[in-house]
């Protein structure tokens, strides 16, 4: 007859076996008294186990009422919670914050490091499309007003205003630019990105307004393998956003490209299906809002307002957008069509 | 659900208490521990929550430790002394001889695997075999015979202490 192993014993002891366990051991040892012994020398075990885990004991100390540690766990849960909002709170700043820099990051610099030809002569275009007596002659009028280097005045108005997160960082940006005019202006001249990083948040911020639809801001590569053509673009201008539309299926998408002057002022090229393209005009024409860069209000320029210009090919629209003088729009998307019609 | 807590609490808060002095030897922080895994349990609302408490305790007690050794390493490399022997000491009591029992069985105590160890003070904290299973991976089966062990070296480590002491007294 096999006997109970120790270990089932101290199960056994132990309460640890279920009923039919037991019944088993019990049966085997009524008529067992090797296995009574062996019992009996472990339930002394047991015992003396216990006795001695028993004087490893504090002092008996009585437990302190259950409410004080309610209380405690309300304090905590609510220290939790403000933890948590306070953390969200940072996030949500870091999320601000990231997205201007990955803005700035991705559409500006990035077409300039895509071709450093275009940002060489980025001065050129900024200028050539002033040539009527009507507008005032940007490059110039920022290297021999002090207080010029355009962007800077309207940039400190505009973004502590609308772009919270970043208040502190924008205005020593401005102040920087305004403590020195004449170089910054010659700056702002020969190379925009600088003007056109800081402007992205803007422009950014203001894309919700600025056009229905459901509209997607991509990188440059991005948005050019989606439509399969190049982008509407006029050379040399730094890129600061890129939005393309998708339209009804296995036509190309609707594109607009949004590129800065050296002035700090916002264009924007289109191309899309020609209904499309029409509508968004008409709506954005409707929407006095739309102007993305508004001019400093101290410096009267009645004659510029905010201007399209389209032109039609086949189904297909081409137009630009912006606060320049209608003629020199009516240069650029001549010399935009020509060169979109050479690609 | 607050009144089942309530009563665990009432039944077990002296348990508790006994369970993490025998890991971290400081009568106070050992309340102060208990303390905590019962304002957790108001938080978690645990759905087992006596093998949850237990569960909490057993790790608080190990953060508790591995916090001890990065202080008491601080501490010898301050003196240039090498690592001592872990601040085994409890808490002073009103007689020596108790002391010395009580070092005895805490010698004893750490001669077992630290997984030997945990069951038993499981165990002598009320736990059933399930709940013992539960917490430590082992299998409800295999429960018998790691106590079955852990007694017997308890006992035997504690024997031994008890016999040499008894030699070195007659020798002195």
């Amino acid at each position: 007859m096999r006997h109970i192993p120790e270990d089932e014993l101290h199960a056994y002891l132990d309460q640890g076996l279920s009923r039919s366990q037991c019944v088993e051991i019990e049966s085997h040892l009524a008529d067992c008294p090797a296995c009574q012994a062996t019992r009996d020398r472990i339930a002394a075990l047991r015992d003396r186990t216990t006795a001695l885990l028993a004087r490893l004991a504090p002092a008996r100390s009585l437990p302190p009422p259950f409410d004080t540690l309610r209380r405690r766990a309300a304090e905590q849960a609510s220290e939790r919670r403000r933890r948590l909002q306070n953390a969200l709170w940072v996030a949500s700043l870091a999320v601000a914050v990231g997205l201007g820099w990955a803005g700035s990051y991705f559409l500006g610099p990035a077409s300039a490091r895509r071709s450093p030809a275009r940002v060489a002569n980025a001065a050129s275009p900024a200028a050539e499309p002033q040539p009527s007596a009507k507008a005032p002659p940007k490059t110039s009028i920022a290297v021999n007003q002090p207080a010029a280097a355009r962007p800077a005045p309207a940039l400190r108005d505009s973004m502590p205003r609308r772009v919270k997160s970043r208040p502190a960082e924008v205005k020593r940006g401005a102040r920087e630019v305004r403590s020195d005019s004449a170089t910054a202006a010659v700056l702002a001249v020969l190379n925009p990105s600088p003007a056109s990083e800081l402007s992205v948040l803007d422009t950014a911020r203001s894309e919700g307004s600025e056009f229905g639809g459901m509209w997607r801001t991509m990188s440059w590569d991005g948005a050019e393998a989606e439509a399969g053509q190049p982008l509407p673009h006029i050379d040399g201008l730094p890129v600061v956003q890129v939005q393309v539309q998708a339209v009804e299926q296995g036509r190309r998408p609707l594109m607009v490209v949004a590129q800065q002057l050296s002035s700090g002022q916002v264009i924007r090229t289109i191309e899309g299906p020609a209904t499309d393209v029409s509508q968004l005009l008409a709506r954005r024409v409707s929407d006095p809002d739309s102007v993305v860069l508004r001019t400093d209000s101290s410096t009267p320029r009645p004659e510029v307002v905010s201007q399209a210009m389209a032109m039609q090919v086949g189904d297909r629209m081409l137009a630009i957008t912006g606060s320049l003088p209608p003629d020199s729009l009516r240069a650029m998307i001549r010399r935009l069509n020509a060169e979109m019609r050479s690609k | 659900m607050t009144d089942e807590l309530e009563q665990l609490y009432q039944s077990t808060y002296t348990a508790v208490v006994r369970f993490l002095y025998r890991k971290v030897w400081d009568a106070e922080r050992a309340e102060d521990l208990a303390q905590e895994v019962f304002v957790r349990a108001l938080a978690h609302r645990p759905e087992k929550p006596r093998a949850w408490v237990f569960a909490v305790a057993a790790n608080l007690a190990r953060d508790e430790a591995r916090a001890a050794v990065r202080r008491k390493r601080h501490l010898t490399l301050l003196k240039g002394d090498p690592i001592a022997q872990p601040a085994m000491a409890p808490a002073a009591d009103d007689s020596v001889e108790h002391d010395e029992q009580v070092a005895s069985v805490q010698e004893a105590l750490n001669t077992l695997t630290p997984r030997d160890r945990e069951i038993l003070l499981l165990w002598d904290a009320g736990l059933s075999y399930p709940e013992i299973a539960a917490q430590t991976g082992l299998a409800v089966g295999a429960v018998g015979t790691t106590l079955a062990r852990a007694r017997r070296r308890l006992v035997e480590a504690h024997d031994r202490q008890q016999s040499n002491t008894g030699t070195d007294a007659a020798h002195s």
